[in-house]
């Protein structure tokens, strides 16, 4: 039992981690029908930003934090304006094509200015984790579970509650509507870029005292967010949490109980067999039910 | 002018042997070219950054010396890019420059198995720190190694374990590329012969985001020693941080990834008293005392295995053609390989003929931080 519980704990904890970045390619799946494949790297941008505040400039976590998701928030803007806006009305293969170049261009950027060594990042807490019971609770692990959960209301609530939010919900149904309806779809989908921004952001510098920071971190965590969202239902946001959240447990327990080598083995195979006997995720709707 | 059938032929075959005299004159040109496969990015860039200013320091003392048959030595960096397919396109970019004498490939095995088969097509000597003990014993004579092999390292964190620190509930922890898993059989191997065969022999995938499972694995196998082959330091830093989280405590001895510097960066304190196999110990002889001060001086970082088997492996090749009293290939392997008693960073090189110049390991200790030398334990069979 004790060992049940130490592999969800930890399970869950790097499912978080998953469902963030998946949070961050729902959103804008959702905002503009194509797949951002540069997610990743803003995870892994932002956790260099903490390293170039927190570490080398040695200025306050908080103040670090804030800095690094307001870079961000601007990367976000830039990335609209360089990647998405020029090609909107083309169909979404260019598209995809482009967010795969500007992958390509954060990684080699970081690279080229900060080196390829791996960096440190303490965590948010003096204590690495407390010890309840048999279970080990790494606190990094804990703050990106709060994080996580806080996350899930707060876009219940923003989507469901505010004006903002349901101007970009009517602006990723319809979008001509909307723009009868005389909301600014432009203005919409460079905040849906803005938030899936500060979201990758914002769980790149939660997972970096972890998995430390490096060129490669972003690719790594996308790749399981990606199928996160497939196993979710894509473009469901509810659905990037739960397969997110699925997918670190499934590899955790397959890895504990069946082979450690075939951990990231497991997460696919789960992945191949959603395509296969449901391809519209968990909580997606075919195409169909959809029109 | 009349064009004679004597002027024409002999334009047919100044035509023909022209591209020849000038390939044959740039081999004979101002340099004598040493090529080199390293990984300049990918998840060992930072390493792979060492190896290129071990190599060029070997270079740049070699070249003060005179050279190597009196010209200078130049060398010439092609990226691998941490990957198979990557080295095996940095060899063919290097092997296509025929005036290149001589190679250094990987410190990884998986690529030098990737490499391989065109090493041996190509015909030239080819230095590399791979340890997977097969690349020496596979019938490719071209390869010759740095770095003792891992039937030698998996022997020392055997003997050093039983003998020395009296344990013998073994769990065996492995990467599950070529390196990792030549090293887990290697040890666990010498762990049967030595009465003590691992209660847990467990292999991992490369670039893994969570070690949970494997530590909770060794704590339920009731080991009272770990051994370990990591392959990249990322892995090991995250392991060991888990290990110690989940109160796993137990003595461990592990492969030179365990000591070296990326690794000691990214664990800390998770690594303190740790042990392990170091083919490169700065204090465990005076060429290491002196490579280990040129390279600090150089390269204002401490020495560590990544940059001692480079430095190591431009000088024996230097020191190989310049016996030879030639280039050619031929000539330039049998020249290494009748080398004996060459002091180097990482030992006293003894060349077999199976291309192998090491053959025992340093223990080292990792005393808050600090690397401190230990013993030296050498085989002779």
């Amino acid at each position: 039992m004790d060992l049940i519980l130490q592999l969800l704990f930890t399970g869950i904890g790097i499912g978080a981690v998953y469902a963030l970045v998946a949070l961050g390619f729902v959103l804008i799946f959702r905002a503009t029908n194509v797949v951002n494949f540069a997610q990743g790297e803003f995870s892994m941008v932002a956790a260099y930003l903490m390293v170039v505040f927190a570490v080398d400039l040695g200025w306050p976590y908080w103040l670090s934090f804030l800095i690094a998701l307001a870079g961000m928030a601007l990367l976000g803007v830039i990335f609209n304006l360089g990647v998405y806006y020029p090609l909107r009305h083309r169909t979404y293969l260019p598209v995809i094509i482009a967010t795969i170049g500007a992958s390509i261009l954060l990684a080699n950027s970081v690279l080229a200015i900060y080196g390829p060594q791996p960096q440190v990042l303490q965590g948010w807490f003096e204590t690495p984790g407390i010890q309840l019971g048999p279970v080990y609770l790494d606190s990094q692990y804990l703050l990106i579970i709060g994080v996580t959960i806080l996350l899930v209301f707060f876009n219940f609530w923003f989507f469901e509650k505010t004006l903002l939010g349901k101007k970009l919900q009517a602006t990723s149904q319809d979008k001509e509507m909307a723009s009868l309806l005389g909301i600014s779809v432009s203005t919409m989908i460079m905040i849906t870029f803005i938030y899936s921004a500060v979201l990758g952001g914002l769980a790149g510098i939660l997972v970096a005292p972890v998995l430390f920071v490096s060129i490669q971190m972003g690719s790594t965590i996308a790749l399981k967010a990606f199928a996160a969202t497939i196993i979710g239902g894509f473009g469901d946001v509810a659905g990037a949490i739960i397969g997110g959240l699925a997918l670190g447990v499934i590899e955790t327990f397959g890895a504990a109980y069946i082979s450690v080598p075939y951990k990231d083995g497991f997460a696919f195979l789960v992945l191949v067999a959603f395509l296969i006997f449901r391809p519209q995720g968990i909580f997606g709707e075919r195409v169909a039910e959809k029109a | 002018m009349k064009l004679t059938r004597r002027d024409f032929a002999a334009g047919i075959v100044a035509g023909i042997a022209a591209p020849h005299i000038i390939t044959s004159a740039r081999a004979q040109g101002a340099t004598i070219k040493i090529g080199m496969c390293a990984p300049v990015t990918g998840p060992a860039a930072e390493s792979g950054g060492y190896a290129v200013k071990g190599a060029k320091l070997a270079l740049e003392a070699v070249n003060k010396a005179g050279g190597i048959l009196g010209k200078q030595g130049e060398l010439i960096v092609e990226d691998d890019q941490t990957t198979n397919p990557g080295i095996v396109l940095a060899f063919s970019k290097l092997a296509a420059q025929s005036d290149i004498v001589g190679f250094l490939g990987s410190i990884r095995s998986t690529q030098v198995h990737a490499m391989a088969p065109d090493v041996l097509k190509l015909g030239k000597p080819v230095m590399i720190g791979g340890t997977d003990p097969n690349l020496t014993h596979m019938g490719n004579k071209w390869l010759f190694r740095f770095r003792p092999n891992d039937s030698y390292s998996g022997r020392v964190i055997a003997e050093y374990g039983v003998s020395t620190l009296g344990k013998k509930k073994w769990a065996v922890l492995h990467s599950t590329d070529a390196f990792g898993t030549a090293g887990g059989k290697a040890l666990t191997e010498a762990l049967t012969k030595l009465g003590a065969p691992p209660v847990l022999d467990q292999g991992y995938a490369n670039q893994s985001q969570d070690f949970t499972p494997v530590v909770l694995a060794i704590k339920q196998s009731g080991a009272d020693i770990l051994g370990s082959y990591f392959t990249f330091e990322n892995d090991l830093g995250i392991f060991a941080r888990q290990l110690r989280q989940l109160g796993v405590n137990i003595p461990w001895v592990g492969s030179p990834s365990i000591v070296n510097i990326t690794a000691l960066k990214l664990a800390g304190p998770a690594l303190h008293n740790t042990y392990g196999v170091a083919d490169y110990a700065e204090q465990s002889s005076e060429a290491s005392k002196a490579f280990g001060k040129a390279y600090r001086d150089a390269v204002k970082v401490a020495p560590d295995n990544q940059s001692s088997w480079t430095y190591d492996a431009v000088t024996v090749l230097s020191a190989g053609i310049n016996k030879a009293g030639s280039t050619e290939p031929e000539k330039v392997r049998e020249a290494i390989l009748s080398i004996k008693k060459f002091p180097g960073a990482e030992g006293e090189y003894n060349f077999d003929q199976n291309g192998d110049g090491l053959h025992g390991y340093n223990i080292v200790k990792n005393d808050k931080g600090n690397i401190v030398f230990d013993k030296h334990i050498e085989f002779n069979d």
